[in-house]
C-alpha cells in the first residue's frame, strides 16, 4: 500500500515539476476559456441571452376537464355497488346507482391547467373560472393559502421584481409545429407546448375500491408539457424548464391537496351513513350538494397559488431565476467554455499520463520497479491511481483558476459553480474518472505509442466536437455520446443552482467505472503489468 | 565457495514484427560464486541485457530458471529480488527529479522508509560523491554523474547481489575510472557479489575474477582470465594499423604461407565511426604468431613490398580479445 502511494505521489509530482505539462494543463485551456469569455461576454446575444426578455412560443392544445366528471360519485364509479349500504335502503332513487349524470354537481365546472399555464406564462389575467353546483367561483378570488399571506415581505418585493413578464417576452401560437420551426430558425429561444388531454392527464382519477372506499389512482406522468428548445441558447431553455416545471408543481400540489380532501371527507360521509350516523331519507339532496360545494370551494384553494399576483412560479423557479438574474453575463459564459475546456484538456492528460508509462520503459525506470521487490500489481494500481488523482487534480485546479480569473473580470470575488460543494465535488470524481478511464482504455487499446499519440487526440477532438466544447452545440442526442456533455450539463446545472445532477453523476460514474475497468484489463495485457 | 546465481538452460525468443522469432539466448548455464566479480563480455547484440533481465525477473525465461540465493527467479520473485541490486544500461532514473528524490522513491519502491531511507540515501550520496548536486535534477546532470546515481540506485536495500549492466557507456575516462574502482570497491570493502557486462576486453580484464564470453546468445567460453587466454594457447597478437590501400585475401595468405610462426591473419577494414562523423576506424592488420617478435620484421617487409603503408605495430601477449578473436573469427568491437 505504502508503495501504490509512493508511485501515485511520484506521478503526481513529476506532472507538476513538468512546466511544459503545466502549460499545456492549466494555461492553455484557461487562456482560451478566457478569451472565449470574454469575447462572448461581451456581444451577449444568441449564445448569452439577455434575460430580460426569453422571447418564448407557447401552444395551448389543452380541452380541460369538467370538474363535475371528476368529482362525480356516481358517474364514475364502478365500485359503487360494493358500499357498505344500499342506496335503496337509504332512500336514494335507484337511477343514481347506474349510470348517468350526477345531480350533485351541475355541468360546466371546468378546469384548464392548459388555460391557467399558458396564461402564466403570457402573463395574462386567468380567466378561467369554475362553477361549482350552479355557483360562480372566480378562481381568481382564491387565495394562496400554501404562500403564506401576500402582504408577507418577500412574496411582495417577489412580485415586484421577478414578474415572468420582465423575464419572458411569450406569445401564443396555435401549431406546435408551426412553433418548433420557429424555434428553430431562432425566432425563439424556445417553445413550451401543451399537448391536448393536460388538465385530463394532470386531473387524478378517483375510484372505490373493493370495501367501497375511496381513493386516487395515481396521475399519468406522460404527455406532459413540452419545452421544446434551440440548443444555442442552453440558459433561455434551463429557464423555462424551470418556470414551467414550477408551475406544473403547483398543480400537482392542487391535485394533492384536492385528492386528500376528497378522499378524507367523502370517506367521513360514508363510513358514517354506514354507521347510521347520518339518515340520509332525512336530509335532503339540494343540502347535501351544498356542502359538497363547500367542500370543493375549499379543495380548490390552493389553485390560488397559481395565480396570486407575482408568485406564479413560486418554489422551485423562485431561486434559480433570482440567482441566475443577479449572475453577471461573463460567469454565466465562463461555467460551461470553462468547464468544457478543462474537461477536454485534462483527457488529454488522461491519455498521455497512461502513454508516459512507454516512456518508463524506454529509459528503463519500469524495469528497475519491476526488478524491485515490488509485485506488478501494485505498480499497475500505483500508475492507475496516479492519473486518475493528476485529472481529478487538474479540473479541480482549473475550476478554482476560472473563479479567480471570474472573480479578477468582474472585479469582485465570485464563487461561479453553484453553492453545492459536496455535488460539485461528486461530478468531478466522477468525471475524473470517466477521463482517466478512457485514458487507459485508449492507451490499452492501441498497440504502439505512436497509435496512442494519433488516436488519442483523434478521440479527445471528437468528443469535444460532440459535447460542444468548440463552442457550436450538436444535437442533444448526439452530444450525450460525449462524456464532456455530461460533465459540462452538471456544472452548469450547479452554477444554477439547480442540484439535480444525479443522473450526470450516475452516467459518468458508470460510463468511467466500464472504462476503467476495461481498459486497465487490455492496459495490463499490453504493458505486462 | 556458495553459489550466488545458478541459471541453468536459459533461452529466451522473442517475435519480431514480422512474425518470425529470434532466440536472443539459446540455452546459458551460469554459476557466480559468492563475493567475485563475473563478467560477461560480448559484443553488442550477444545477449547479455537479455540474460541479466530474466535472471533479474524482469522478463521471463522462454525456457530454463535460476535461482538467487537458493530462490527461484520464477517462482519466488519476491525472495530473489530481495538479494539483488540492478544498474541498468540506460540511465533509469527520472530526469525531472533530483538525485535524491529519486534516490529516496526507488528507496521507497525497496520497502526503506522514514529515518532509515533518509539515512540509506544520505550514505549512497556520499558514497558517489555527489552531496552538493543532491537536490538538482537528474536532467542537469552530466553523463558521468548520471551513471554515478544510476549505480547508487541500485545499491539502496544494500544487496547482497548486484547486476550491472554496461555501467560505463557513454562517459569520460575519468568517470569510468571512478565506476571501476567503485566495482572493486563493492567486492572488496563489502563483499558484494558483482554480475558485470561489457562489450570492452579492458573493463572485463582488470575486474574479473571470472569471465564468461558471450555471442550469438551462447556463452562460448567461461572461466578465470587464465583459463581462458590458455585455451589461443601461447600465441602473440600483432596488431597492425594500416594505411587506406586495400589488404586483399591473397596479400594474408601469401603472408601465411612465406613467414614461419604465422597461424593465422585477420584483416578489418576501416569502418565510419558512428552514422555521418566522416571519420572511421583505421584499417587493422590482426596477425597470431608463435614468436611474435621474430616473425615482425619479415611481416613488416611483406606489406612494404605489397605498398601498404604502416602506421603502428603493437605485440600483445594473449587477453581476452584474442580468445574471442579465436572463437569468433572478430574483432569484440565488430
Ligand atoms: N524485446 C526484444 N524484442 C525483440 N528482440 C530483442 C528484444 N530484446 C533484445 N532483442 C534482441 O536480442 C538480441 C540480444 O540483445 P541484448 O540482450 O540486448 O544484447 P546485448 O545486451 O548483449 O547487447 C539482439 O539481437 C536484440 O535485437
Ligand atoms: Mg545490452
Amino acid at each position: 500500500m505504502r508503495k501504490i502511494l509512493a508511485i501515485t505521489a511520484k506521478e503526481i509530482y513529476t506532472v507538476f515539476r513538468d512546466r511544459n505539462l503545466i502549460l499545456l494543463m492549466f494555461a492553455t485551456p484557461l487562456v482560451l476559456s478566457t478569451i472565449i469569455g470574454l469575447a462572448f461576454g461581451g456581444i451577449g446575444d444568441s449564445d448569452v441571452p439577455d434575460f430580460a426578455a426569453i422571447p418564448v412560443a407557447v401552444v395551448n392544445h389543452d380541452e380541460g376537464v369538467d370538474l363535475q366528471e371528476t368529482v362525480n360519485l356516481q358517474g364514475q364509479f364502478a365500485n359503487l355497488d360494493a358500499l357498505p349500504f344500499n342506496l335503496q335502503d337509504i332512500g336514494l332513487p335507484s337511477e343514481l346507482s347506474g349510470v348517468g349524470p350526477n345531480p350533485l354537481l351541475q355541468s360546466g365546472s371546468e378546469l384548464n391547467f392548459g388555460d391557467i399555464l399558458a396564461g402564466i406564462l403570457l402573463s395574462q389575467p386567468i380567466t378561467g373560472t369554475a362553477t361549482l353546483g350552479g355557483a360562480e367561483i372566480d378562481v381568481a378570488q382564491f387565495e394562496c393559502t400554501l404562500l403564506g399571506p401576500p402582504q408577507e415581505e418577500g412574496a411582495a418585493s417577489f412580485a415586484a421584481e421577478g414578474s415572468l413578464d420582465d423575464l419572458l417576452d411569450a406569445t401564443a401560437v396555435q401549431d406546435a409545429e408551426q412553433a418548433r420551426a420557429a424555434v428553430q430558425s431562432g425566432e425563439f429561444a424556445a417553445a413550451v407546448i401543451i399537448p391536448p388531454g393536460f388538465s385530463r392527464r394532470m386531473i387524478p382519477q378517483f375510484a372505490f375500491d373493493e370495501g367501497g372506499r375511496l381513493y386516487t389512482q395515481p396521475a399519468d406522468e406522460t404527455g406532459s408539457v413540452e419545452v421544446y428548445a434551440n440548443n444555442g441558447r442552453p440558459i433561455s431553455s434551463r429557464i423555462l424548464h424551470s418556470v414551467v416545471a414550477g408551475v406544473i408543481n403547483q398543480f400537482e400540489r392542487v391535485n394533492v391537496a384536492l385528492s386528500a380532501t376528497l378522499e378524507t371527507s367523502v370517506n367521513t360521509l360514508v363510513d358514517s351513513l354506514a354507521v347510521g350516523d347520518i339518515d340520509l331519507s332525512a336530509v335532503n339532496l339540494p343540502a347535501t350538494a351544498a356542502a359538497l360545494q363547500g367542500l370543493d370551494a375549499t379543495t380548490l384553494e390552493p389553485l390560488g397559488c397559481l395565480i396570486a399576483p407575482g408568485a406564479n412560479n413560486v418554489t422551485v423557479a423562485q431561486q434559480p431565476l433570482d440567482a441566475l438574474q443577479e449572475a453577471p453575463q461573463f460567469a454565466r459564459i465562463i461555467v460551461p467554455i470553462g468547464a468544457a475546456q478543462a474537461v477536454f484538456f485534462a483527457l488529454f492528460t488522461g491519455v498521455f499520463g497512461m502513454n508516459s508509462i512507454y516512456e518508463e520503459r524506454k529509459y528503463w525506470t519500469l524495469q528497475r520497479l519491476i526488478v524491485s521487490p515490488t509485485p506488478r500489481s501494485y505498480l499497475l494500481a500505483g500508475k492507475l491511481v496516479g492519473n486518475l488523482a493528476v485529472v481529478f487534480l487538474q479540473i479541480l485546479i482549473l475550476q478554482a483558476a476560472l473563479t479567480l480569473i471570474a472573480s479578477a473580470v468582474l472585479g469582485a470575488p465570485t464563487f461561479i459553480w453553484g453553492t453545492d460543494i459536496a455535488a460539485l465535488l461528486a461530478v468531478t470524481v466522477a468525471l475524473a474518472l470517466c477521463v482517466s478511464g478512457l485514458g487507459v482504455f485508449v492507451v490499452g487499446l492501441a498497440k504502439t505509442p505512436e497509435q496512442v499519440q494519433l488516436f488519442g487526440p483523434m478521440i479527445n477532438i471528437s468528443l469535444a466536437v460532440l459535447g460542444g466544447a468548440f463552442g457550436f452545440a450538436l444535437p442533444e442526442q448526439a452530444a450525450r455520446f460525449s462524456l464532456i456533455y455530461w460533465g459540462v450539463d452538471a456544472y452548469v446545472d450547479l452554477s444554477l443552482s439547480q442540484p439535480d445532477v444525479s443522473l450526470n453523476i450516475l452516467v459518468l460514474f458508470c460510463q468511467g467505472l466500464a472504462l476503467f475497468l476495461l481498459g486497465t484489463w487490455l492496459f495490463k495485457r499490453r504493458i505486462d503489468l | 565457495m556458495k553459489t550466488m546465481v545458478e541459471a541453468r538452460n536459459l533461452r529466451k525468443s522473442y517475435k519480431r514484427a514480422d512474425g518470425s522469432t529470434i532466440e536472443a539466448v539459446k540455452g546459458v548455464d551460469l554459476d557466480i560464486h559468492q563475493g567475485e566479480i563475473f563478467s560477461l563480455l560480448g559484443p553488442n547484440g550477444a545477449g547479455k541485457t537479455t540474460t541479466i533481465s530474466m535472471i533479474s525477473g524482469l522478463v521471463a525465461p522462454t525456457e530454463g530458471d535460476a535461482t538467487i540465493g537458493g530462490h527461484s527467479i520464477t517462482k519466488q520473485p519476491m525472495a530473489a529480488k530481495r538479494l539483488m541490486g540492478f544498474v541498468p544500461q540506460e540511465i533509469a532514473l527520472y530526469p525531472e527529479l533530483s538525485a535524491r528524490q529519486n534516490l529516496a522513491f526507488f528507496g521507497r519502491m525497496y520497502g526503506l522508509g522514514g529515518k532509515k531511507l533518509s539515512r540509506r540515501v544520505d550514505e549512497l550520496i556520499e558514497f558517489v560523491d555527489l552531496a552538493d548536486r543532491q537536490n538538482d535534477r537528474i536532467d542537469t546532470f552530466s553523463g558521468g554523474m548520471k551513471r554515478r546515481v544510476n549505480l547508487a540506485a541500485g545499491l539502496l536495500n544494500s544487496p547482497p547481489l548486484i547486476y550491472m549492466d554496461e555501467p560505463t557507456v557513454g562517459i569520460d575516462p575519468q568517470s569510468r575510472r571512478r565506476i571501476l574502482d567503485t566495482v572493486k570497491l563493492l567486492r572488496d570493502e563489502q563483499d558484494m557479489t558483482v554480475l558485470y557486462t561489457t562489450h570492452l576486453m579492458e573493463e572485463a580484464q582488470e575486474l574479473s575474477d571470472r569471465v564468461g564470453i558471450m555471442d550469438h546468445g551462447e556463452i562460448i567460453a567461461m572461466g578465470t582470465q587464465a583459463e581462458l587466454t590458455q585455451q589461443v594457447g601461447e600465441e602473440d597478437r600483432l596488431e597492425i594499423t594500416t594505411g587506406a590501400q586495400n589488404v586483399g585475401e591473397a596479400l594474408t595468405e601469401r603472408m601465411q604461407q612465406d613467414i614461419a610462426g604465422l597461424t593465422r591473419v585477420l584483416y578489418n577494414p576501416p569502418e565510419p565511426i558512428g552514422e555521418n562523423s566522416g571519420e572511421s576506424t583505421p584499417a587493422r592488420l590482426t596477425v597470431f604468431a608463435k614468436r611474435g617478435r621474430t616473425a615482425l620484421p619479415q611481416i613488416i617487409q611483406t606489406l612494404d613490398a605489397a605498398g601498404i603503408d604502416i602506421q603502428s605495430v603493437e605485440v600483445r601477449e594473449p587477453d581476452l580479445e584474442a580468445v574471442f578473436l579465436a572463437l569468433t573469427g572478430r574483432a569484440l568491437r565488430d
